[in-house]
């Protein structure tokens, strides 16, 4: 039998495209479906929440706390406090479908969150930088605002939705992905649901005290030391803005003339 | 805005550098690749006369005074870029196209690496030649990332009775 010799044949086992082209291809035809399935997603949310009515969101989260929450004493007078503060606010939001409940995290950094089921969450380090309660109940107000949006519910879509997409994308087990829904809460509120949430918070701080002083001095504090030492106020890491939204609550006081100074009510405990 | 700084700062640590990695990955990688490419035709030419078969029994016309087991192997490493580009084709299926020149050199690497093996003792063909590959798992903690293939070519090498024999 005769030997022929031959050298591999190139072009067989190799695909000639150029791992280039392959490269933009994958990254160009993933984008748009990741899109497509997101957008897809958010549709799927508002629908879900034109379904789901406030009544079976407080049934589903009525006694729900966060799993990392750690409270404070029941006892402790700023959640007394904070709690007849909400309620008094709530009593000017005509027919709330919340009953709301207030929590305090003990935890440093300054924070307000609104979750679902009329749960509000402030943590120890804000209750620590308020100095008065017209300052509180803004932020307080604030929060209110995102439950009458439904802004928590919104952001808990969203927070499934890049959830999802950062684990396929990082190349993880979807099925391996844990996300407090407290996480999923805090993502991705968007700066026009912020604004929202400011009116409607600074509206029913007017119509409590008859005057929005000290409403947003938090914020102007925040602002400044954000701008010295960015990063640091945790605040402003899920409320962005600070500054702008200070702006912003001027400009509706002024507008709405609601006056900018008036009788400070003092901290209860 | 100060904060912008930190913003765009943060933004290229998260997305810039590993573009960049992959940038210099893809580079250098290609680079490599084209190397080892021409280094194999090169041998391949060189040793194109020499005959490597892979039927399991030495073919009735060899007359061989000599043989031996004769291996070559190879192990070569995924670099960055395949591996991200493969990772995005895992999402949707197919062809993972920038594997098959990393699997194709270690293929010929390994064949011209037992030939290497054989020509060295004074052999002068081989026979029943198989090939065999293994994935090397890298130290990632789940054990499940690869750090690149292993391919393994050996076959019976043979010195024929007289150089008459070989002349077929
Ligand atoms: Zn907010």
């Amino acid at each position: 039998m005769k030997f022929i010799p031959r050298q591999p044949r190139e072009g067989i086992n190799v695909s000639d495209t150029h791992p280039l082209v392959e490269a933009g291809t994958l990254v160009a035809g993933l984008t748009l479906i990741f899109v497509f399935i997101a957008l897809l997603l958010i549709f799927l949310v508002e629908i879900a929440l034109y379904f789901i009515p406030v009544e079976k969101e407080v049934a589903l989260f009525e006694d729900w706390l966060p799993e990392d929450l750690i409270t404070v004493s029941p006892a402790d007078e700023r959640l007394h406090q904070a709690q007849l503060l909400v309620d008094r606010l709530a009593f000017h939001w005509a027919d709330a479908p919340y009953t709301f409940r207030v929590e305090i995290d003990d935890s440093d950094v300054a924070n307000a969150m609104a979750l679902p089921g009329g749960l509000i969450i402030v943590t120890e380090g804000l209750l620590d930088q308020v100095e008065s309660e017209n300052e509180l109940a803004f932020v307080l107000g604030h929060e209110l605002g995102h439950f009458r949006n439904r802004d928590h519910l919104r952001a808990l879509g969203r927070g499934i939705v890049l959830s999802l997409f950062l684990a396929t994308t990082m190349g993880n087990d979807v099925s391996s992905i844990s996300v407090t829904v407290t996480d999923l809460t805090l993502r991705g509120f968007s700066r026009q649901q912020e604004s929202s949430a400011d009116e409607f918070g600074l509206a029913l701080v007017y119509t409590h005290y008859g005057h929005v002083d000290e409403a947003w001095r938090l914020f102007e504090k925040w602002d400044n030391d954000d701008r010295i030492m960015p990063g640091v106020v945790s605040y402003t890491s899920t409320h962005p803005d600070a500054g702008d939204r200070v702006e912003k609550l001027k400009d509706q006081a002024l507008r709405e003339g609601w006056p900018i100074e008036g009788l400070i009510t003092g901290l209860k405990w | 805005m100060e904060s912008t700084f930190y913003q765009v700062l943060e933004l290229v640590l998260n997305f810039g550098l590993p573009f960049l990695l992959l940038l210099v990955a893809y580079i250098v990688g290609t680079m490599l690749e084209k190397g080892h490419f021409r280094s194999i035709r090169k041998r391949e030419s060189e040793y194109a006369t020499f005959p490597v078969v892979t039927f399991d029994t030495m073919p009735d016309d060899w007359s061989a005074s000599s043989s031996t087991l004769v291996s070559g192997s190879v192990v070569i490493s995924l670099d960055y870029f395949k591996r991200v580009i493969a990772g995005l084709r895992a999402i949707v299926g197919g062809r993972i196209k920038t594997y098959e020149p990393l699997l194709e050199r270690a293929r010929r690497e390994a064949m011209l690496r037992m030939i290497e093996d054989a020509r060295r003792d004074g052999y002068d063909a081989i026979f029943n030649v198989r090939l065999e590959t293994s994935r090397l798992a890298n130290s990632r903690r789940d054990g499940k990332g690869t750090a690149g293939v292993e391919m393994l070519a050996f076959g019976t090498a043979v010195k024929f009775a007289s150089r008459f024999a070989r002349a077929q």
